[in-house]
C-alpha cells in the first residue's frame, strides 16, 4: 500500500500512482427493501512521462457481494500516448466519448455502454473501453482525429436472474447468453472513424463519420429442447454513422445540438433500415454555482410504421426489457416469437422521444453537491430520476447519499419500475 | 547666497513636480499602467490554494497554469493537481480584451472523459475551485469595464502607493467598486478592498512577497479574505517562469483533455 501511495521522479520519467477506494451500497425502497447492488472497490491508476511519452494503466480490483462474476480483477484502460508539436497519438485500451450531449449517445457511438447495473452507476463505469488506435492532428482552431479499432466492443447487457437489473426480470426459463454469433477477432471487422472538430471564439463544431456496428444487440432467442433454457445470441451488423454537434455560449447559455444518421442500422424485426437522431440542449449557468440543463433527443426510424407499441411485452412467460434508446440509441430486444426471425416488431417506435433535465448546485464552498437529473420518455410518459448529495468530508473523502426514482407502466423504464433504490457510497481519493 | 537661493529653486522644484505628479496621473492611467506591466508573452506557475473556514480547518487545491498572450488577448490553461477527486480536470479559458465581449471557457472532467463548452459570463459570479477568488479575478480585465480615481497617495510597509477606486460599469459584476493600493515603484497592487452592491465591504486582498523573477515584478502571494462570511483564501504562486517556450497549439482542447502540455 505504501507503494501505492509513493510519488517517484527520476531524472526526466515522472511516475504517478494514483486511485481511489469506494464502497456502494443500495436497497430497493420498496417490498422487502431487498439489497439493489453492494460493491467495494480498490481503483489503481498508474502513469509515467518521460518526455513526451506518456503510459498510463487503471486497474479496478471490485468485491461484489450479490453478483460472484462481478467479483475480479479488471484492467480498464492501458494505453501510450506519443505527442508532438501538431499530432497525438494514442494505442491501447482507452475510452473514447464524441460529441456534446449529457448522458446520451448520439455521435458517441465508439465506446459501448455496461449496462450491469443498468445507469444506476456512475457514469465512469457505465462506458466500455475499447482496445483502439487512436491519432489527432492538433492545429489551434480545429482537430483532425482518426480512430481504429481493430476488435469492436458491445453493450453489456445482464441476464442472470441474480442481477436485479437483467434486463429479463422476470423470466422463468434459465436464461444462457450465447456470444458465438458475435463478429469474429478479424481485421475485416475493424472500426474506423474519423472527427474534424472546431474550436472558435464563440461556437465549437464538429463534424463526423464512422464505420462501425450496431452495438447494442438484436438478441435472437431459441429454447433448448426441454424448453427450460432459453439461449440468447446477440445480432450485430455493420452500420455506418454521419454525424455532426455544436456548442456555443450565449450570455448565461451554452446551447448544444447534435445530429447523426445511420445507415443500414440493424433493427428489431431484424431488417436493416436508415434512421436519424438528433438532440438540442441547453445549459444555463445563472452563477453562485447553479447549474441547470435540458435536453431533448428525437429519433426517426425510416420505414417503421408501428407509432404505438409496447416496449415490454409478456410472450410465452419471457419478459424481456427494452433498455433504452437514451444511451443505445435503438430499442432493440426482440420478444416476437421465439425462432420467428421475420416476425414484426413489437417493441420499437419509428419515433423515439425523450427529454433529460438536470439541477445542480455546489453550497458551503464547494464541500456540500446536490445534484437531480431526470430521463423522461416522452413516448410513454415513464421517468428514471436520480438525485444525490456529495459531501466532501475533508479533501480526500467523499460521502454521496441518493434515491434512484422509477416511475413507469410501460416503456423503457418500465423494467425497473419495482427497482426505486435508497444508495450510499463512500469514497476515499488518494 | 547663490547656494541658498539653488536649494530654494530646487525645493520648489520638487514641491511643484510632486503635486504636479499626483494631479496629473490619473486612475485610469495607473490602472492601464499596472495591466501593462511586462510580465513576458508566456508564463507557467504552480499554484496552491489554502482554503480556510472561520473555524479555521484548512483545505488545499493545486493548479498548474500556462499562459499566452496572444494580442491584446490571453490563452490560459490549468490543470488540477489536488485533490484526488479533481486530479486529470481542465480548465482553458480565451480571456478577451474587448468591453463586452465574454470568455470563451472549456471544461474538462476526466471522470466523464468530455470536454464541455461553458458560459463565460458566469465567470463574474462563480468562485474558482471553492475559493474566495472568482473566475474573472483569475483572468485579466480591460481597463475601461470600470471607472477609476485617484483617490490619494499612501505609504504602505515603506513603500509608497497610489490608492485608486476603481467603480464597476457592468451590472453582472459581484462587487460595485474595489479599491486599490498600487505601488509605484513596481506597479504591484498591495492591497484590494472589493465593495458590494450595497457598498458594504466584501472582500479584502492582501498581496505580499512581491519580487522581481527573471526581470518582472510579481506577488508571489495573495491572501483574501472574505470579511462578510470570514472564509479565506492563501493563493502561492510557485516556481514561476516567464517566457516560457511554449506554442500556441499548446493552449488547446486537445491539450486539455491530455492532461499536460
Amino acid at each position: 500500500m505504501l507503494l501505492l501511495l509513493l510519488s517517484l521522479q527520476v531524472g526526466a520519467q515522472e511516475l504517478k500512482l494514483n486511485g481511489f477506494a469506494d464502497s456502494y451500497h443500495a436497497v430497493r425502497s420498496s417490498g422487502d427493501n431487498d439489497f439493489m447492488s453492494s460493491r467495494s472497490r480498490l481503483r489503481t491508476e498508474l502513469s509515467l512521462t518521460k518526455g513526451n511519452s506518456y503510459l498510463f494503466a487503471s486497474l479496478n480490483s471490485v468485491h461484489n457481494n450479490i453478483l460472484n462474476d462481478e467479483t475480479k480483477i479488471e484492467l480498464r484502460e492501458a494505453f501510450l500516448q506519443y505527442t508532438a508539436n501538431n499530432w497525438d497519438i494514442k494505442i491501447g485500451r482507452q475510452i473514447i466519448i464524441w460529441g456534446v450531449t449529457d448522458a446520451m449517445r448520439i455521435t458517441d457511438q465508439i465506446s459501448p455502454m455496461d449496462y450491469t447495473e443498468f445507469l444506476a452507476r456512475d457514469y465512469d463505469d457505465i462506458r466500455v473501453p475499447v482496445n483502439a488506435a487512436r491519432i489527432k492532428l492538433v492545429k489551434r482552431k480545429y482537430t483532425w482525429e482518426f480512430v481504429l479499432v481493430p476488435v469492436p466492443e458491445f453493450f453489456i447487457i445482464p441476464v442472470s436472474s441474480d442481477n436485479p437489473w437483467s434486463a429479463f426480470y422476470n423470466a422463468t426459463q434459465k436464461i444462457v447468453l450465447d456470444e458465438q454469433t458475435k463478429p469474429k477477432t478479424t481485421l475485416k471487422n475493424t472500426e474506423l472513424g474519423c472527427r474534424f472538430s472546431f474550436f472558435l471564439s464563440g461556437i465549437d463544431f464538429s463534424f463526423s463519420a464512422l464505420h462501425s456496428w450496431n452495438k447494442m444487440p438484436i438478441f435472437k432467442q431459441q429454447y433448448s429442447p426441454e424448453r427450460d433454457t432459453i439461449f440468447l445470441s446477440p445480432l450485430h451488423k455493420r452500420m455506418e454513422m454521419f454525424g455532426c454537434d455544436f456548442s456555443a455560449p450565449i450570455s448565461e447559455f451554452v446551447i448544444r445540438g447534435e445530429m447523426a444518421s445511420f445507415i443500414n442500422e440493424l433493427q428489431e424485426d431484424r431488417s436493416r433500415k436508415n434512421s436519424v437522431h438528433y438532440l438540442l440542449g441547453a445549459d444555463w449557468y445563472p452563477g453562485n454555482d447553479w447549474t441547470a440543463t435540458i435536453q431533448y433527443s428525437h429519433k426517426h426510424i425510416n420505414g417503421l410504421s408501428l407509432n404505438k407499441r409496447s416496449t415490454s411485452t409478456k410472450i410465452k412467460g419471457l419478459q424481456a426489457a427494452a433498455i433504452p434508446g437514451i444511451l443505445a440509441d435503438n430499442v432493440n430486444y426482440s420478444n416476437g416469437d421465439l425462432d420467428d426471425s421475420t416476425s414484426a416488431p413489437k417493441n420499437i417506435h419509428s419515433n423515439s422521444k425523450l427529454m433529460t433535465f438536470g439541477i445542480t448546485k455546489k453550497l458551503i464552498r464547494s464541500l456540500l453537491l446536490l445534484s437531480t437529473f431526470t430521463y423522461y420518455d416522452l413516448n410513454n410518459h415513464g421517468l428514471f430520476n436520480r438525485n444525490y448529495a456529495d459531501y466532501s468530508i475533508s479533501d480526500q473523502i467523499h460521502l454521496i447519499a441518493g434515491y434512484d426514482w422509477f416511475e413507469a407502466s410501460e416503456g423503457m423504464f418500465a423494467t425497473y419500475k419495482h427497482n426505486s433504490e435508497y444508495w450510499i457510497k463512500a469514497k476515499f481519493c488518494f | 547666497m547663490i547656494h541658498f537661493k539653488y536649494y530654494i529653486v530646487v525645493l520648489l522644484s520638487m514641491f511643484f513636480l510632486s503635486k504636479l505628479d499626483a494631479q496629473d496621473i490619473s486612475g485610469r492611467t495607473i490602472m492601464q499602467q499596472v495591466k501593462d506591466r511586462p510580465d513576458g508573452n508566456t508564463r507557467y506557475s504552480e499554484m496552491t490554494m489554502k482554503l480556510i473556514n472561520k473555524r479555521g480547518r484548512e483545505r488545499v487545491r493545486k493548479v498548474k497554469s500556462y499562459s499566452m498572450d496572444i494580442g491584446v488577448d490571453k490563452k490560459t490553461i490549468m490543470f488540477f493537481d489536488y485533490p484526488g477527486d479533481v486530479k486529470g480536470t481542465g480548465f482553458l479559458t480565451w480571456d478577451y480584451d474587448q468591453i463586452g465581449k465574454d470568455d470563451d471557457k472549456w471544461l474538462y472532467l476526466p471522470a466523464m472523459k468530455k470536454t464541455r463548452r461553458i458560459s463565460g459570463a458566469s465567470a463574474k459570479k462563480d468562485y474558482f475551485m471553492g475559493t474566495d477568488f472568482t473566475y474573472d479575478d483569475m483572468g485579466s480585465r480591460n481597463v475601461d469595464e470600470d471607472e477609476h480615481k485617484l483617490l490619494r497617495e499612501e505609504t504602505i510597509d515603506g513603500h509608497n502607493c497610489w490608492v485608486v477606486e476603481s467603480t464597476s460599469k457592468d451590472s453582472r459584476d459581484i462587487y460595485s467598486k474595489k479599491i486599490s493600493w498600487i505601488r509605484k515603484d513596481c506597479l504591484v497592487a498591495v492591497k484590494v478592498e472589493y465593495y458590494d452592491k450595497l457598498d458594504k465591504l466584501h472582500r479584502k486582498l492582501i498581496l505580499s512577497e512581491i519580487n522581481k523573477i527573471n526581470g518582472f515584478w510579481m506577488a508571489q502571494k495573495l491572501h483574501m479574505e472574505n470579511v462578510q462570511t470570514m472564509h479565506q483564501t492563501t493563493l502561492l504562486i510557485e516556481h514561476p517562469k516567464f517566457n516560457i517556450d511554449l506554442a500556441e497549439n499548446s493552449l488547446t482542447v486537445a491539450k486539455l483533455e491530455k492532461g499536460t502540455i
